[in-house]
This record gives structure tokens, sequence and C-alpha cells, in this order.
């Protein structure tokens, strides 16, 4: 922790924290229930944001965050400063959005002395964008940041993109000033024209332009009310937004790479398929090696990659796999919420962890499909990992029809 | 919705209603059962112009009887305009709910250059150019030349609705001023004139407060309202001094200058008419035998000239011999005009009563009190007998002569102060005379008096009972509101040192001091860092803003502030202000944010509002007491502390906090909105200035938050604002600071609003 004290400011010199404001004493005097309360509906709202209702999603998603690096994300309101907090929180939301989102693709930006600094290009490699975020750190933050110039440049780059991808940007700003060259409102005119769609989380408080920049290009536009809020904040961007009018539907050519090493049935073109070959990805940087056998090759080119998905290098063929197709598939059917209800008598203990309901907690959560009740944890394990309930899998009947 | 309002059925034309809204009426409902006066305060932004319509209408549907008109007294135009729009969503309401038309007009009243539909005459851009042309072209004498000889030009509008328009009463509905003008198009009528006519038969009628309390013009457009009518004073704060100023009359060197131009045009006009037209100066001559009161029978046309306020009996007494015939009068007014220049010429301040000035203008040049009463109406009758078509030209005379006539009138409540120079340039000579009335309540007691209620309300009307005392009428109803809010959306602060510890305030003797001038700009710069969008700041005098404003430059703060926001500045040019403001609305629109210096009492604290983004923050650097200094000002609180025992230092505090609370309504207009408000001064803490705060800031100013350090004030800033920034939508509201019908009828509902008019 050495390191930390040396950017971390001390207790008493930073702001006066009133916790125990946010509690209150219930009639007994007693603050235990409160407290449950108060926790029980933090974690209930955050799942109720995440609406259902067979909607369009944009699944394929180009997104473009936009970091703020001007002079007041050092300040030490979020620990141990806000620029440090932020790229953290970021390198989750890196990995979460891949996670949930594979055949998507993400570059960072970052603002500061009125300009804006591409960071990463459009890619959909996790990997590069968390150690261009790990570089930041040592960036210095100075100046102003200017708003329209990263939106532009931004908008440059998500412009070319095919029209059925859903184009977003995502901006985190920390400033409550921008300056920019010229009149903003035609950038956000021209933002809407080509459908992008402008997510802004504040980091101080709300800001006019903010607001109106999300709401004319149909994003959102929150305000953190301290670290915990702005993880959360971040992580609701993971979810792929409800299309905006009409997105235009078509056939998407995906290449799918065969051939896991392990496979070899022989064949005279498997041979070469495995045969020793440089990394496409890797083939720029010094450090560089010759990959073994191991590796997927572009069914349309052949060239070697060794993570997927990626974009081919060589002839521009999305390459996936199965899986990441499917890990998106749950965004398209997301099971119905839970309905809240109070404690029943004859069901003693949740049905998925068999945990005994006790008295402190109220409420518990029904199924609507199987009438399973489960947990307050449960319920938001399923909706926010699991993706299906765990009653209607288990039940036959329900689960066939699921399938059907 | 349809209320029930202590048993009087009230529409309100919307599906939510405010607690506080219909605790107002309730209250409104009471003084209007008493016919007696009432002092109603509530916040600003939560719809007290359609809560007072719509209770006053239901009142006058219900008993037609006792209450058949409303008066409702705005200040500008824009705000005319909006109780219009109220009142017109309140009609449709009616219509819509009852199903047939309603047989109410309503109808807004403004000057000529506002509502002028002449093709040539509406291109000016002076209000005064305006009545002057109109007065030349409808004047009776030169319509009577026109009946002789068409090449004399006339204004076809007047002379349709002369024809026409007093026959037909303008149909039920509701007129503002454009849809006056479309209507007079559309019937080739004048507007302004058909206004004026209407108004003795319209139910609702809306204008300035000028039309009212200024009794040069009361006496013409208001006279014939009935007794049986509810008088409304809208935001009515400042109403003591548009009492005092309708009474006062300023007179500067130049404009004597003038005054002996006219004069010798009046001459010349004189001799001219007596040698082709002696008959009609003789004819005058007689009328002015017979007594004032026939020869003013208006001509309303003829309005330009009217009479300050005289009591009627000397309307009735015949114009004494001196200056009854022309060239006597005029010799008199050049006598009364060369005193006053010798006046003028002093070189030390002169205070005096008009007793003493009758005295010495009698001793001086042989003026008795007598004609100096009847000048301005003599002056009235002699131009019109001259047929002088050109009003503007005799305007520096006209108020000379209202001058001689409210001088030798009003012996108490009026003093005379005679400046050589002002304070600020004492080299300079530029004499000036003041005529300056001390006691509000002379031009407002007619009102009083004549109507059976009389209604004064604003936003910032605390403490409240020091208007009955400065007004003198008895209220029966005195209420202030607070506003029910579903989330604390004003912070009121006060911040009494820096971050050094040295207290901040504009007191007199530490104002000069660097360290508070670095302490307030230390506050500026860390709070607009911290607040996003606009911020408008508050100085105590323009002079102040200058010191203040150059230090900052020396200190590096105006750099430092620069790298937060753009920095403007409010002059006491208006148009230079205007663009200032245009600018800064521009910067907050597209985020680089913005800071407003201005002055309290300027022009910026009293009409323009800084909603939303514009205003998210408010500073009051020091308290903006008045120039104590000002020699009227001394004068006004000597007189009223000999006449009414307000203690000099209570109606100060008043009067600055009252400032104060109206420069920190500015950036609250609405429950949506969100504002902070600090008050940079330690003195703002006492007791005796906290208490005289409106009680909504008072309620929301806790005792923790009022001895600040500037660092303290930032971190509770920052976070209130986080939470401010939350989603906050109208579920939020309802129930606590919205409610709906059933909502409203609920028993709990009803136990708090009584609770809370019996707290009151």
């Amino acid at each position: 922790m050495a390191d930390e004290d040396e950017t971390k400011e001390y207790r008493w010199e930073s702001g006066y924290e009133k916790t125990w404001e946010a509690i209150k004493e219930d009639d007994d005097g007693l603050l235990e229930s409160n407290v449950a309360d108060l926790v029980a509906r933090a974690k209930r709202k955050r799942a109720a944001l995440k609406d259902t209702g067979a909607i369009q999603l944009g699944m394929m998603r180009h997104l473009f965050v936009v970091v703020d690096a001007s002079a007041c994300m050092f300040l030490q309101d979020l620990k141990p400063t806000r620029f440090l907090c932020v790229l953290k929180l970021l390198e989750v939301f890196v990995h979460e959005f891949f996670d949930l989102n594979p055949i998507s693709q993400l570059g960072i930006l970052t603002t500061k002395m009125k300009r804006s600094e591409q960071i990463t290009v459009l890619a959909g490699n996790q990997k590069k964008h968390i150690e261009a975020l790990q570089q930041l750190k040592d960036l210095s933050c100075e100046g102003e940041p200017s708003l329209q110039n990263s939106l532009e440049r931004a908008m440059n780059g998500l412009k070319n993109m095919p029209a059925y991808s859903s184009r977003e940007i995502l901006v985190l700003f920390g400033s409550l000033t921008t300056c920019d060259p010229g009149d903003i409102q035609k950038t956000i005119k021209s933002l809407k024209d080509n459908n992008i769609r402008v997510s802004i989380i504040g980091l101080a408080a709300e800001v006019r332009i903010c607001q109106e920049i999300a709401k004319k290009t149909g994003g959102t536009y929150n305000v953190l009310i301290d670290d915990h809020h702005l993880k959360e904040l971040i992580l609701n961007q993971v979810q792929p937004p409800a299309v905006a009018g009409s997105m235009e539907a078509s056939l998407v050519k995906m290449g799918f790479p065969g051939g896991s090493p392990i496979v070899n049935d022989g064949t005279s073109d498997s041979s070469a398929d495995h045969a020793p070959a440089y990394c496409l990805c890797h083939i720029e940087s010094e450090t560089s090696s010759l990959m073994g056998p191991n590796g997927y090759n572009c069914p349309q080119c052949g060239s070697r990659y060794c993570e997927l998905p990626v974009e081919c290098k060589q002839c521009g063929l999305t390459l996936v796999s199965a899986p990441h197709l499917a890990r998106s598939y749950h965004h398209l059917f997301p099971i119905k919420p839970f309905i809240e209800r109070a404690q029943v008598r004859e069901t003693t203990h949740c049905f998925a962890c068999a945990k005994l309901f006790v008295e402190a907690e109220t409420n518990v959560y029904e199924c609507e499909n199987c009438n399973q009740i489960v947990c307050l944890d449960c319920d938001l394990f399923i909706r926010e990992t699991l993706h299906t309930c765990p009653g209607c899998a288990s039940d036959p009947v329900t689960a066939q029809m699921k399938t059907n | 919705m349809k209320l029930n309002v202590d048993g009087l059925l009230v529409y309100f034309p919307y599906d939510y209603i405010y607690p506080e809204q219909f605790s107002y009426m309730l209250e409104l409902k009471r003084a209007l059962d008493a016919k007696g006066h009432c002092l109603l305060e509530m916040p600003s932004g939560t719809g007290k112009t359609t809560t007072l319509l719509s209770l006053i209408v239901a009142y006058m549907k219900a008993h037609p009887l006792d209450l058949t008109k409303l008066v409702y007294c705005s200040r500008t135009v824009p705000e005319i305009e909006k109780v219009m729009e109220e009142l017109r969503k309140l009609m449709n309401y009616y219509e819509k709910e009852m199903g047939m038309e309603q047989n109410i007009l309503g109808l807004a009243l403004s000057s000529r250059k506002n509502l002028c539909i002449h093709p040539s005459v509406s291109k000016e851009r002076e209000g005064k150019v305006v009545d002057g042309r109109c007065y030349s072209l409808t004047a009776s004498f030169v319509r009577a030349r026109h009946a002789a000889d068409d090449a004399v030009p006339i204004c076809e509008f007047y002379e349709g609705f002369d024809a026409h328009g007093k026959e037909f009463p303008l149909p039920p509905g509701v007129y503002n001023l454009d849809d006056l003008k479309e209507y007079g198009q559309m019937k080739r009528w004048c507007p302004y004139f058909l206004a004026r006519h209407t108004i003795t038969h319209a139910n609702i009628v809306v204008y300035s407060y000028h039309y009212l309390l200024d009794p040069k013009i009361a006496e013409v457009v208001s006279k014939e309202i009935s007794k049986t009518s509810v008088v409304v004073f809208d935001e009515a704060h400042n109403i003591d001094n548009v009492c005092i100023d309708s009474m006062s009359v300023k007179i500067t060197k130049r404009l004597l200058d003038k005054c002996s131009n006219s004069i010798t045009i009046l001459e010349t006009t004189i001799s001219n008419m007596k040698e082709n037209d002696s008959k009609r100066l003789e004819k005058e001559y007689k009328r002015l035998v017979e007594g004032l009161r026939d020869a003013t029978i208006a001509r309303e046309t003829d309005m330009a000239l009217v009479n300050p306020v005289l009591p009627s009996e000397i309307l009735e007494e015949a114009v004494p011999g001196t200056i009854r015939t022309a060239e006597h009068f005029v010799a008199f007014l050049k006598r009364v005009v060369e005193y006053i220049k010798t006046r003028l010429r002093v070189q030390h301040v002169v205070q005096e009563s008009p007793a003493g000035f009758l005295r010495d203008i009698h001793t001086k040049v042989c003026i008795d009190r007598k004609p100096l009463r009847f000048s301005a109406e003599r002056l009235a009758s002699l131009i019109r007998t001259l047929e002088i078509s050109d009003l503007t030209d005799f305007s520096p005379l006209v108020t000379v002569s209202h001058f001689a006539t409210l001088v030798s009138t009003y012996t108490k409540g009026f003093t005379i102060i005679i400046e050589p120079f002002e304070d600020r340039a004492p080299t300079v000579s530029n004499p000036i005379l003041y005529f300056s009335c001390l006691d509000s309540s002379i031009a407002i007691k007619p009102v009083f008096n004549r109507f059976q209620t009389v209604v004064i309300t604003s936003g910032t009307l605390s403490p409240l009972d020091m208007y009955p005392k400065i007004l003198d009428f008895h209220p029966v109803i005195m209420t202030s509101f607070t506003m029910t809010l579903a989330r604390p959306c004003i912070l009121p602060m006060i911040v009494s040192k820096g971050n050094d510890q040295v207290a901040m305030s504009s007191r007199y003797e530490t104002r000069e001091d660097t360290a508070v001038i670095r302490n307030y700009g230390n506050l500026l710069v860390e709070v607009a860092a911290a607040v996003p969008d606009g911020i408008v700041c508050f100085f105590t005098s323009y002079l102040y803003l200058e010191t203040i404003v150059s230090s900052w430059y020396d200190q590096g703060i105006i750099d430092q502030l620069q790298r937060h926001k753009l920095l403007f500045i409010e002059t006491q040019d208006a148009a230079e202000t205007s663009l200032a403001l245009i600018n800064y609305i521009k910067a907050c629109d597209n985020g680089r944010g913005a800071v407003l210096l201005s002055v309290a009492r300027g022009k910026v604290s009293e009409g323009i509002d800084f909603d939303h983004h514009l205003g998210r923050a408010v500073l009051m650097f020091g308290i903006p007491y008045v120039y104590t200094q000002s020699r009227i000002l001394r004068a006004r609180l000597e007189y009223l502390r000999d006449q009414f025992q307000i203690k000099e230092n209570d109606f100060l505090t008043f009067d600055a906090m009252r400032h104060a609370a109206q420069c920190l309504g500015r950036c609250m207009r609405g429950k949506t909105d969100y504002g902070i408000m600090i008050l940079a001064d330690k003195r703002f803490s006492r007791a005796d200035k906290r208490s005289k705060l409106p009680k909504w800031i008072q309620e929301h100013l806790k005792d923790t938050n009022c001895n600040l350090s500037t660092e303290e004030c930032v971190q509770i800033c920052k976070r209130w604002l986080r939470q401010m920034a939350q989603p906050f939508s109208r579920e939020d509201q309802l129930g606590i600071s919205l409610l709906t019908l059933e909502q409203l009828q609920s028993e709990e509902m009803q136990k708090k609003i009584q609770q809370r008019a019996q707290g009151v």
C-alpha cells in the first residue's frame, strides 16, 4: 500500500462523509430492519431496471468509450483519484462487455487539453484494451476536455460501420465544462443522423449539455453518487440497448474457424492448417513469436489467429465461435422478472439455494412460469448471471416448451 | 379538476394541484368573504397566478353581486402575457366542463406603444413619441380641423372606433395584447381605445401597476372601476418604491433649459392666436372662471396632460385670477422656472420641507400657494386651447407644473433636496432638485379606500408585518406559504469565513480589505469548479462590483475563474447588459458554463429568471443595503421613524433582506428546478437577518449550514448536486408535493392543510 499513499490524500483531508445520515432508526430504535430494507431496495432497483419485452436489440455493438482526462480527473472524491477509479472500473467493464457481447467491438478515446486522443481503435480484442487502460494510468490529466472534439472523432470511427450494428458512444465525463471549437448542436444533429447513441456518465453534477446530448441521441445520462453507484452505472451499459427506430435487418457473413488443435482427422489440408505460423494479431509487435499448431484459421483466407472473436485482418471476415453466439443469445430471450410477494407459509426455503427463509427477509420472488419461489439473492443471481430459471429448466415440461 | 374550497366550487384547470395552492385558495377566499385586504407570500414557481385566477373567477361566478371585477396588476408586458395565458387555460377548462360559452370578458391593457396598429405610428420605438403622435392624430381639435379640411391627417382606426366601437361591446372571451390588435385590425378599430373603453365593463382586467398607482394615469384609466372589485398586485415586493416613484419629481438643469424653450413657444403661439382668433382665448378665460371641473370633463383623447392627485374640492373651485389669462399664466410659469433655476445655483446641499419652499417662493418672487396648486390644470387647459398637437416638446414643462402642484398640495410626507453635484464627482457641477415622496401610503391610499379587496402577493414579502406599516393599511389576512417539496431542491447556506478563517463581510470597515476580497474570490472560484452550467453572483452595488473585479484581476482570481467558466458582467448600460445576458445563456446552453456578475437592485435581480441550468447557484456577496448616505433615503428613514415608529435599522434590514431574497429567488422557478443559494456575509447568520428571509428559504436553512467556511460549503454543494442529479419524475412528487383530486380529498391531507393554515 506504500505506493498508494503517495497519490491518496489523508482521510482527514478528504470530504466529510456523513455515512450515518443515511441510516435512520425504526420505531423500536433499531437499525437492523432498516439496513436490510435499504439493501434489498437497492438490489431490487437495479434488477427492475432491466426490462423485458420483445424488442429488437442491437446485438452487434460498436462502442467508443470516451474517458475524460482533464484536470478535474485528479480530484480525489473517488478514491484514489477519479481517473484511476474510472480506469479500474473500465477494466471490469471491458471484461464484462466482451463476455456478454462477444461479437461486438470497442474503442477507447481520451479527451484533454481541448483535444481528443485515440487510445485504441475499434477492435474486438479485450486484452489489448485492458492493456491500453493499464498504460493510461500514468497519463497526466490536464486542461479542459472537449466534448465536441471527442464526439466528432468517435463519430468518424463509427460512421462507416455497417448499418445492422448498433453504434454507441459512452462518455465518462468528470468535468463540468467543455471547451469546443464550434457549435455542438451541429455535432448532436449529425450524431442523430448517423444513428449514434451517446450515453454519458457524469462524475460530478448534472450538466445541461450532456443531458441534451443523451436525450437527443437516445442514450442515457446519469450522475454518480459514489464509487459503488458508478460501478453500477458503468455496468448498466453492458446490456445491449434496444434498437431505436428501424435498424436494417440483414444477414451477416461470419466465419467459424474450425480445427480445434486436438482434433486431427488426418486429412491432407489439416497439416497445412496446423503448420506453425505467425499469429496475425501479434505480428506487428516486437514480441511476436511463432505459434505452434494452436490457433484458429480464417475459413476464407486461412490467416491464423490466437484468439476469437476477431475480425480477420486479411479479408475482413468476422471470426467467431459458436459458444460466442450462444452467449449473446440470451439477450434476445431474457427471463421474465420474478414477481415480488410476501412470504408464503408453505415454502420455507429457497428453491434455488435451499436456504431457509428468515424473518428479516420479508419478500420472496416467484417465477411466473414454474411458480417456484426463490430468495432475493438467487433472484438477482438468476437475472444477472444465470439467465435461466432453475425451476423451469428442471421441469421437463417447461424446459421442453422453451426449446420449442 | 373541481375543488371544494370551503364550500365554493372552484374549477382548477390542471389535473394535479400543489398542497400550498389549496391553502392559498383557502386564505384568499377568507379575505374575499371578509371584504378586506390581504397579504400573501408564496414562493415563485408554485403557480400563484393560476391559483389566484381560478379562485377569483369561481368566486365571481358564485357571488356575481358581491364581486364584479378583477383587476390584476403585474409589472411587465411579458408577465401580463403570462397571466392572460393562464386565464385562457382556465376559461377553456370552464367551457369544456360546463359545455357552453362563458360570459366572462378578460382583457389586457398596455401602453399605446404595445397596442398601436396605425401603419406609421406603430413603427416608432419610444413610448413617448408614440403617445405624442397618437395625440396629434386623435385630439378632439385635430379631428374638428379635419372635418373642415381633409388635408389634416387623422387616425382611421380611432375614427372607426369612435364611429362604431362604442356601441358594440367586445364579445366575451380572453384577449391578450395580440388578440386585441388582431381584433382591431379586423374591425378597423383602434385596439388601445377599444381596450380602454372596455375596461369599464370587462370582468377581468390585466395591466401594469402604473395604471392604478400613478395618480396621473389612474385618474384617466381606472377612475370608473367599481368599488366591488378585487385588485391584485402580483410581484408586489417593491410596491412601496413604485408608489414613491410615482409621486416623486426630479428636476435637472437641462430640463429647466428645455422649459424655457417651451415657454417661448407658448408665448409666440399666444400672440399669434391673439391676432387671429382672440375669441378662443376669451372663451377659455370664461370657462376658467366657472371652474375647472367643467373644463376637465375629459375628452378622453386629451389624456396626455392630467393633474396629479388633487383633493377634488380644489377642482370645484375657480382658477385664481392671477393665472386666468394666458399671458399671465405664461409669465407666471416663467417666474416659477426662473425661481427654480436660481435655487439650483447653490454650492452646498439644501434640504427643506414643502412649506419652507412655499414660503421662500412667496418672499422671493411673490408667488402664492394657490396659483401654484392650479398650475398643472391650467397648463393642460392652455395647451388644449392653443391646439398644440405635438406634445413631446412640452413634457419638461409638464413635469415642472406637476412639481408646482404637488409641492403646494402636500405639506406632509414630502421633502425637497437640492444637490449641487453628485457625491461621486464633487467637482462636476450637476445641480438636481429632488422632490421626493417619503410616504408610500399616499399613492396607494385611494386604492385601499376604493376597492373592497386588495391582494398583495409575491414570492418574497417577508417580513410580512412591515408592509401594512409602510403602506398604512389593515389586512385581514397575512400569510406566508412554504413550498412542499419531494426533495430538498434548494440549498441555502451562509458562508461566513474563507479557508483562512478570515470573516467575510461587506461591512463598510472591511470591504476594502484585500483578505476579504480574496476570500470572496476564492469562494467564487471554488464554487465555479463544483457547480455546473450557470452561476449568478450579486454584489451590493455597481461601485463595489467594480472595485472587487479590479482587485480580482490583480490577485489572479479572474484567470482562475476563466479556467472553469466564462465571465459576464452586468453594467448600467441596458444594451450592454442584454448582450451579456444573451451570451451568458449561450454559454450555459452549450456546456461551457458561465458566471454572471450582477448587482442587487439592478435589472438582472428584478426581472430575469434563471431557471434550471441558467442558475444552478446564486451567490450573494454581502448584504445589499441601500446606499445609506443618500439624502433622500435618510429623509425617508426619518419620516418613517417619526410617522410610523419604524426604527431606521429595521427598515434598512428589511429592505436589504427583501432584495437579497429577491436575488436568491432568481434561481428557483419551479418544483423540478433546483439551485444553490449562498449568502456570503457573516452578518446573514444573525437572527435579525435570518428571520427576515422568506419562510420557504428559512425552512431549508439548517443551523448547521449557517456558519460555513468556503471549503465546507463546496463539499456540501458537491454532495447535494449529485443527489439532485439523480432521476426525478412526476411519480416521485405525487402524493407529497403534487396531489390528485383523490389525494387532496383524503382525510390525512386535509388535516395537514388545516394544520398548515393554522400554523401561520
